[in-house]
């Protein structure tokens, strides 16, 4: 009789430890997974961007338009060589010779690097046009060519602004016209 | 005497058909039965799967727990892929972003909205660091979203930080491809 006894308690037991493992599977929170996987090239990068010098507005230093980036647009107003005639005040003027006149205004070039090692990049011009004859586009007394890029430095330090002079020099025999070229600024990394 | 005995016996043999063919017929209205005990176990169950975003880069495998997504080169300055923007760049690092779709599926179950949690299978290589929604993995699983709706694409924007420093100083690897697996769980609420 003992013996019954002891043998239905046990089962009873199993029974309910049975049960209690299918509510406690059945009470858990069901949950899924999955794996994204993500694969990345790094490529080292530089940037170029023109920005205004810190004497923007005085004399020789023309504001730009849409500073902080790589397209800028640069004013001189109107300027003739009788009389050393420039509408614009924030221009150099000069008379260079007894037939040529400049005009020149400085800006800054900044040029950036991300993930690469180079210590610091050449700099390189071109204007984009065949200028009328009688007119030389210049940076740093440097005079530029629609032919292909001309070295303006060899070893600029990146991040850090690099004042540039665009000089337009004007022999006093040239047509009356607006005078328009498109600088095409080149940073290499060294 | 014969013919009686004769008589006899034919009565006898009628009597035997007809009763034979009595219990031919009882026989031919025997009815048969059976049935079919049908037993189908219910499971609750949850799945997961990746989908493309309509704004970000295609998946490899989409609609499948086990997706794959290709940012393809990318650089601080440089051009991206189809599918991959580029939200910030400092001096510091820059980020990439593409956008990808979670849908969890339930059924069985007395929910209506689950967690989802991710983390990195495995340290971040040098340099990068992931974000899901802003929230920055790494190999302890953290909870990018609760309460979200089962049956539906669920857009989440996937962050590459990317470090400007050089390889070697702390920037990561270049011109070499990484890859990292992030795994993400939907847990019933």
């Amino acid at each position: 009789m003992k013996s019954t006894f002891n043998f239905g308690g046990t089962r009873a037991l199993l029974m309910l430890s049975a049960a209690l493992c299918l509510l406690t599977a059945a009470a858990s929170a069901q949950s899924s997974s999955g794996q994204l996987t993500i694969t990345m090239n790094v490529q080292s990068s530089i940037s170029l961007i023109f920005q205004n010098n810190p004497s923007v507005g005085t004399p020789g230093f023309c504001p730009l338009t849409n500073a902080g980036t790589n397209n800028v647009g640069l004013d001189l107003g109107t300027a003739a060589f009788p009389g050393s005639f420039h509408t614009a005040t924030c221009v150099n003027y000069q008379h260079l010779t007894a037939a040529f006149y400049e005009v020149s205004s400085a800006f800054d070039v900044v040029v950036t690097k991300a993930n690469s090692s180079s210590p610091n990049y050449r700099m390189a011009a071109q204007i984009s046009t065949p200028p009328p004859t009688g007119v030389i586009w210049l940076i740093n007394n440097v005079t530029l060519t629609d032919t292909g890029f001309t070295q303006l430095d060899a070893a600029d330090n990146f991040g850090q602004p690099i004042t540039k002079t665009l000089q337009v020099q004007v022999r006093n025999n040239v047509p009356a016209q607006i005078l328009l070229e498109t600088i095409t600024f080149l940073a290499t990394a060294n | 005497m014969t013919m009686l005995k004769t008589y006899i016996s034919i009565l006898r043999g009628t009597a035997l058909a007809a009763t034979l063919l009595l219990a031919g017929s009882a026989l031919a209205q025997t009815t048969a039965t059976g049935v079919i005990n049908g037993v189908l176990v219910n499971k609750s169950g949850i799945s997961l799967q990746f989908d493309s975003d309509p704004a970000g880069v295609t998946l490899g495998a989409a609609g499948t727990n086990a997706a794959t997504v290709n940012f393809g080169n990318i650089s601080a300055f440089g051009p991206l892929a189809g599918g991959v923007t580029r939200p910030s760049v400092t001096a510091a690092n820059f980020t990439v972003r593409t956008i990808f779709d979670v849908q969890v599926v339930q059924g069985g179950l007395n929910s209506t909205t689950y967690t989802l949690t991710a983390n990195l299978a495995a340290a971040a290589p040098t340099g990068l660091s992931y974000r899901v929604d802003a929230i920055t993995l790494t190999t302890v699983a953290q909870t990018v979203q609760t309460n979200a709706a089962y049956n539906t694409d669920i857009a989440h924007n996937l962050d590459l930080v990317v470090l400007t420093a050089a390889p070697g100083a702390g920037g990561p690897a270049v011109a070499t491809p990484l890859t990292t697996t992030i795994n993400f769980t939907a847990t019933a609420n």
